[in-house]
């Protein structure tokens, strides 16, 4: 068994990397740019944690009224893609559309590094991270979402190395057994996600079956934009025929997915505001008026659905760029739902004369915060760098 | 083996703080610390001067309302947060991750970070000092100048909680959300 197990190992086709070799990339100005800034956010990072290991929770600028901020909005930002890259991987070799098996090893690969940076961030909210590992087990709470999540999200870490280890030596039937079993824990630990939020019955804005839903719509958004944004940095934005097929029919599902988002959000919105009900109302209101919330309908949704419905998604390069913008939206997304969900008091009493009622709460990140989220899309990048280096991710044919 | 809950004649509430000071230095609570385990809320009278409701000017002394369908029990994901055998809502320090969900679910905002172990505290019932000791009232009820607070147990019909509850009104906070909270304010 422990032999069988060694020479499982001990053949995974992995390519032998220098230091020299990871430092031997084309000095182009743009590899140059995503070089530096992968460096400095790392170093970013490590300033972060030093300064959170220092302060603990003080570092940050969460607040008994607004407990959750930036990390947990970035953990989630880095789930969602994962989750997201999953699907796209998972249209190849899973669900065995030839057009996409071109990107399932680099997807799958994509989705383990972009769940191990949200990992790496969360450790650091957490407060007690190794507690949590050991009671996890040894008194699960299996009423929590939390729970779900992360236990589920664990498991399906393991399925998507394994799945990665079996693409890596071209058993196709392993991974596609693997990946189906990973896909559908993914979407079950992504969807429990999102119950994190829908299950808060003492915050009415978030509460109930949407984000558990609209977690999958947005991941498999998530995952398109990201299979564009690598897929341009692979190809130098010079797509072979074959890439572009593949491009030209993930845009248009795009097309429809985001159509659907606009539905999703713009009947949430309207049904939060209809009637008037205390304590969702007014919320929705106020996120109206936030910038925030705009970011991410113009740069996730308006901007890349009017570049697909420009030519029906025959423009790769262009959407790209649209993946860029979709990115940057998607992250405000994320960011939205963790703040707009805490916007309002759960008290309401003032405590002390002279002072006004609780209204709004606010909350803006602090530096640590920044850092550390910086930090995890340094970690990122770097750990798909490697990657790449280390292993072949393009299609074997 | 009881259930333990506390009925609040909050109009009788005077909001001088004796309970805070006394749950304070019974529990041990941080110094300085603001709504830590109980507070007093205040409403502000309605209407315009000079017409004002006085009777709308209340203060509303609250804490955890040791709920029977607890939403922070039921999100923790350690099992840190759990019911006693009095079925007191209680915080097990050395399971708690310090992951806030508990803070967010809770619809009564009565969890908080303590900076000293690091974990999310709240109101016990003084079931680690008073109660633990033998005795039968928490602190906060013990050092109220205008009896706002009756502490007891439900189960027992001829507690004084029980009787008041079978003879005065009384309302819950929040009570739609259906966490069915043990703390009665009387009305």
């Amino acid at each position: 068994m422990i032999a069988k197990a060694k020479e499982f190992i001990t053949t995974i086709p992995v390519n032998k990397v220098s230091i020299k070799d990871l430092l031997s990339f084309e000095k182009s100005p743009r590899n140059m740019l995503v070089a530096v800034l992968t460096v400095a956010f790392i170093a970013l990072f490590v300033i972060g944690v030093a300064n959170y290991l220092i302060h603990s929770h003080h570092a940050y600028n969460v607040t008994r009224q607004h407990p959750w901020g930036l990390l947990i909005a970035v953990y989630i930002f880095f789930v969602v893609s994962s989750t997201g890259l999953c699907i796209i991987g998972s249209l190849g070799d899973v669900f065995g559309f030839k057009d996409y098996e071109l990107i399932s090893k680099r997807a799958i690969f994509g989705s383990i590094v972009t769940i191990l940076a949200g990992f790496a961030v969360i450790a650091f909210e957490i407060g007690h991270p190794v507690t949590m590992l050991i009671y996890n087990v040894l008194s699960p709470g299996l009423t929590s979402a939390i729970w779900w999540m992360g236990t589920l999200y664990g498991i399906y870490l393991t399925f998507m190395i394994v799945e990665f280890i079996f693409l890596l030596k071209g058993d196709m039937k392993s991974a596609k057994r693997f990946g189906l079993i990973g896909l559908l824990v993914g979407l079950a630990a992504h969807s429990n996600l999102g119950s994190v939020f829908g299950f808060l019955n003492a915050r009415p804005i978030s509460n109930g079956v949407f984000y558990p839903t609209y977690f999958i719509l947005t991941a498999f958004i998530t995952g398109i934009y990201l299979a564009y944004i690598m897929m341009g940095f692979r190809y130098k934005l010079d797509f072979s025929a074959e890439v572009k097929k593949m491009l030209e029919g993930l845009a248009k599902i795009q097309g429809l997915l985001i159509s659907i988002l606009i539905f999703f959000v713009a009947w949430k919105m309207l049904t939060d505001v209809y009637g008037g009900m205390p304590n969702r109302a007014e919320v929705a209101v106020h996120i109206f008026h936030s910038w925030t919330f705009w970011a991410e309908v113009i740069l996730a949704m308006i901007i890349p659905l009017f570049i697909i419905l420009r030519d029906m998604g025959k423009s790769p390069i262009l959407f790209f760029w649209a993946s860029l913008s979709g990115m940057v939206g998607v992250f405000f997304m994320r960011y939205n739902l963790v703040h707009d969900t805490q916007l309002k008091p759960l008290q309401m009493m003032k405590i002390e004369e002279y002072q006004l009622p609780p209204e709004w709460v606010h909350y803006f990140p602090s530096m640590t915060e920044i850092m550390i989220s910086l930090g995890g899309l340094g970690l990122c990048i770097a750990m798909y760098y490697v990657g790449t280096k280390l292993f072949n991710l393009d299609s074997d044919h | 083996m009881a259930r333990y809950g506390m009925a609040l004649d909050y109009k009788n509430c005077i909001n001088c703080k004796a309970c805070e000071v006394a749950c304070k230095e019974e529990n041990g609570v941080e110094l300085g610390a603001e709504k830590h385990r109980i507070w007093v809320g205040s409403n502000n009278p309605t209407g315009i001067w000079p017409n004002l409701d006085i009777t709308s000017a209340t203060f509303v002394p609250s804490q955890c309302q040791h709920c029977e369908d607890a939403p922070c029990q039921e999100v923790c994901p350690t099992q840190a947060t759990y019911y006693d055998e009095n079925h007191v809502v209680r915080v097990d320090s050395d399971k708690c991750i310090l992951c806030s969900y508990c803070m967010n679910a809770c619809p009564y905002d009565a969890r908080y970070v303590d900076d000293r172990t690091m974990t999310i505290d709240k109101c016990t019932f003084c079931s680690d000092t008073r109660l633990a000791r033998g005795e039968t009232t928490t602190a906060c009820q013990n050092t109220c100048p205008t009896k706002v607070r009756t502490f007891g147990d439900l189960d027992d019909y001829d507690s004084e909680i029980s009787q008041l509850l079978r003879t005065r009104e009384h309302f819950s906070l929040k009570a739609h959300l259906g966490t069915n909270p043990k703390l009665f304010y009387l009305t």
